[in-house]
């Protein structure tokens, strides 16, 4: 099977598996090879994980037919019985079992993912200081994309809650957002208009209470900019599921911050309809006075870009 | 993925639901591809995205059985309890905590999450509730110091009351939930067990003419029985009432057959009819017969009921009907159609319909203030044992200040419970976050 070679996550041809080349302009070849190793056994562990999982599901089946046998046998009954119920919890609670061993493993192998592409993130960008490179909007726009379908889906295990920042719920006062993450920044441009712009933490000043961080639809040099914490929202590192976590998803008509689309902005908008699976968008009507009753169309954005709207009316 | 419907048995709350595993085939195109490969292959990079997003359905579809499966063990467990069938004390796998264990500070899985899950309505309640105890901490304070000299200060403490008051009704919105409001709203919970109750539609009582012409009749009945005992003493009315003696008066008009339609219709399926009369020299013959058969039937349908021995006519209907839907013949109907002209139904149903709404949402409120409350109530068991580590410690400092008030040095003794009072409120400060 192929891999990518060497720096950008841009969608490769298959390579012959000899194709062990070391990267081009990226830090000493040794920490590369050793990165491309560990990539390689996460792979194959990942590979061995998933085979287990669906063994795993395989053998839950049986236990789920079994459920479904006696439930259509237990509504044809008039009075349900003591046998029956307790064969009902018996199974019920092997099911149960099955389908916690079975979420197990999919964490494991969703970890393993993320595992592997932390690894790779930190091979791409090694050299902090190295200027990033400058995209076309094009590009941009679909890596905003690719960024908000492979955000992490939050499934809550029976009597979890959802975790800060995950889908609609808030970060935690004393939280400090680490560098590398996306926020939502109020900067104030230079005709002296603020608007919220997506941005890149680098990083976080205890001491003043500040961050640094980077625009990041901006040219060379225009884009750093030093704002106090409370000019920073985080964006959510998690996507709620709707189908286990509904409280985690802003409800109809809540007033939110939301990335219009195809552009870098956030602005206010009201929530039409939440998603429905974990993979939907949000649809959502942002103000904009140029529309008779005031509110655009319904447009779909991403999870990870619809925040909590906390600042008044101006204007 | 919602329930295959309910069982005949009028009081089984559960749901039966459809927990089939989802078709990985169809829906995980990535992932299949995956598995179709043979060991000592691996997977490429590019494919890290779309294997990402199959193994989040995947997880998905397992999170929501997980949850619709907790539900059903919580209801039938409920259930069973309910009729007796188990002791109550029993765990289900699910983890769930019984109240009547309060001893213990929650489930294990509670505690490690604790740290990480933040609970945003917990903290705007928490600040409240420690403004509000340092504010009647304040009050309290100046009245202690008041109270030492009762005699110069008496007439300032009516000044107070007011503020006094205030906080007193406020109170309650900031108090500590108790064991009895989770009762309250475990209560809550299965009162809405009852609610399928309101969604029966009861069968059509009689009708208001007939009703008023029975009220009128046992009117004058009894009037007449005044009158009659004046006259003879015990006679006793007719015992038949007023409904006997309308509806002696009223079948001899319609002569009903007290069979119901479904058992009519299957009857009169079954007999022959000679629709086309025979146009033979027989035909009178025949003709004869016909009429000597069309005799036989005039029997009045309920002694035909009465010589066949058939009791309970209505039960004979649901019999058949039943049988015939089990042959395929007749189709299920779940819902008795309702008569389009019937307003009153029509609202009723409308109602009904509000009313599931309504139930069901307040249902979904108070499940989730249950769960709420329930981890209030772990949260405040650690602020209680924080505020009184607080005083340990604060007792400890107390004793090093007057060490050194006296210009001593503190005793090995005393500062070893500064030390131990300080260890044991760290990790109850750790486990409550601030």
């Amino acid at each position: 099977m192929g891999r990518t070679k060497g720096s950008g996550a841009s969608t490769s041809k298959h390579m012959p598996p000899e194709g062990q080349s070391p990267a081009s302009s990226e830090v000493s070849t040794s920490s590369t090879t050793s990165a491309e190793s560990r990539i390689k056994e996460s792979l194959k562990e990942l590979f061995s994980l998933i085979h287990q999982v669906q063994e795993e599901r395989s053998r839950g089946e049986h236990n789920l037919s079994n459920i479904a046998k006696t439930h259509e046998r237990m509504q044809q009954e008039q009075k349900i019985t003591p046998y029956y119920k307790s064969k009902l919890r018996g199974l019920y609670n092997t099911a149960m079992q099955d389908a916690e061993g079975e979420a197990e493993l999919l964490r494991k192998a969703l970890d393993k993912i993320s595992e592997i592409k932390s690894i790779r993130e930190h091979r791409r960008f090694g050299d902090s200081d190295r200027p990033k490179p400058i995209m076309r909007r094009g590009v941009l726009m679909s890596m905003l994309q690719q960024n908000a379908a492979t955000l992490p889906l939050w499934v809550s295990k029976p009597g979890e809650r959802p975790p800060p920042l995950c889908g609609a719920v808030p970060a935690d006062n004393n939280y400090v957002v680490k560098p590398g993450d996306k926020v939502a920044a109020r900067v104030k441009s230079s005709d002296g208009e603020e608007n919220w712009i997506l941005a890149e933490v680098v990083t976080f000043n205890s001491s003043a209470n500040k961050y640094e961080v980077d625009d990041i639809d901006a040219e060379e040099g225009k884009e750093r900019h030093s704002l106090s914490k409370r000019k920073i929202v985080a964006l959510p590192i998690w996507k709620a599921s709707p189908e286990t976590d509904q409280e985690a998803l802003f409800p109809k008509h809540a007033l939110v911050l939301a990335l219009y689309p195809q552009t870098t902005c956030f602005y206010r908008a009201l929530v039409h309809e939440p998603p429905k699976k974990p993979q939907d968008d949000y649809s959502v009507l942002f103000e904009d006075t140029s529309y008779p009753d005031g509110y655009s169309p319904p447009l779909m954005v991403a999870q990870r870009y619809v925040i909590i709207c906390k600042e008044d009316k101006k204007k | 993925m919602k329930g295959k419907g309910k069982s005949q048995d009028k009081d089984c709350p559960l749901l039966f639901p459809d927990l089939e595993c989802i078709d990985h085939v169809k829906l995980c195109p990535r992932y299949t591809a995956v598995l179709s490969r043979g060991e000592g292959e691996s997977i490429g990079l590019e494919e890290l995205d779309g294997i990402q997003v199959d193994l989040e359905t995947l997880l998905n579809s397992v999170g929501k059985r997980l949850k619709v499966l907790e539900n059903e063990i919580q209801i039938l467990q409920n259930w069973q309890e309910k009729n007796g069938d188990i002791k109550p004390l029993q765990k289900a796998k699910g983890g769930k905590v019984q109240p009547e264990t309060p001893g213990k500070r929650g489930k294990g899985a509670d505690e490690k999450p604790c740290k990480k899950f933040k609970d945003s309505a917990g903290k705007p309640v928490m600040p409240v509730a420690t403004k509000l105890k340092t504010k009647i901490g304040q009050i309290k304070v100046p009245e202690f110091d008041r109270v030492d000299s009762p005699p110069v200060e008496i007439s300032k403490l009516p000044k107070n009351n007011a503020v006094n008051k205030f906080w007193a009704s406020v109170e309650p919105y900031c108090a500590d939930i108790t064991q009895e409001n989770l009762k309250f709203l475990e209560d809550l919970l299965r009162s809405h067990e009852d609610d399928s109750e309101y969604l029966k539609v009861p069968p059509l009582g009689m009708h208001y003419s007939e009703k008023w012409a029975e009220e009128d009749m046992m009117e004058e009945q009894k009037q007449g029985a005044k009158i009659s005992d004046k006259r003879s003493n015990g006679i006793t009315p007719e015992s038949n009432g007023a409904s006997g003696l309308l509806k002696t008066a009223d079948a001899g008009l319609l002569d009903e057959s007290p069979f119901g339609p479904l058992t009519q219709r299957l009857v009169s399926a079954l007999i022959e009819e000679n629709i086309m009369a025979p146009i033979d020299d027989d035909m009178d013959t025949d003709y004869t017969e016909n009429e000597s058969l069309n005799e036989s039937a005039a029997i009045s349908p309920k002694e035909l009921a009465k010589q066949l021995n058939l009791g309970n006519t209505a039960h004979l209907e649901k019999r058949i009907k039943r049988e015939l839907e089990e042959q395929g013949i007749l189709d299920f109907d779940d819902d008795e159609e309702d008569d389009e002209n019937d307003e009153i139904l029509r609202e009723l149903r409308a109602k009904q319909a509000e009313l599931r709404d309504i139930c069901a949402h307040n249902l979904q409120a108070t499940k989730r203030l249950y769960k709420l409350a329930r981890e209030e109530i772990d949260q405040q068991e650690l602020r209680r044992k924080l505020s009184t580590s607080d005083t340990e410690v604060m007792e400890a400092y107390r004793k090093i200040q007057l060490a050194k008030q006296k210009k001593k040095t503190p005793t090995k003794k005393e500062r070893e419970t500064v030390i131990k009072v300080l260890k044991d409120r760290e990790p109850i400060v750790k486990a409550l976050d601030i």
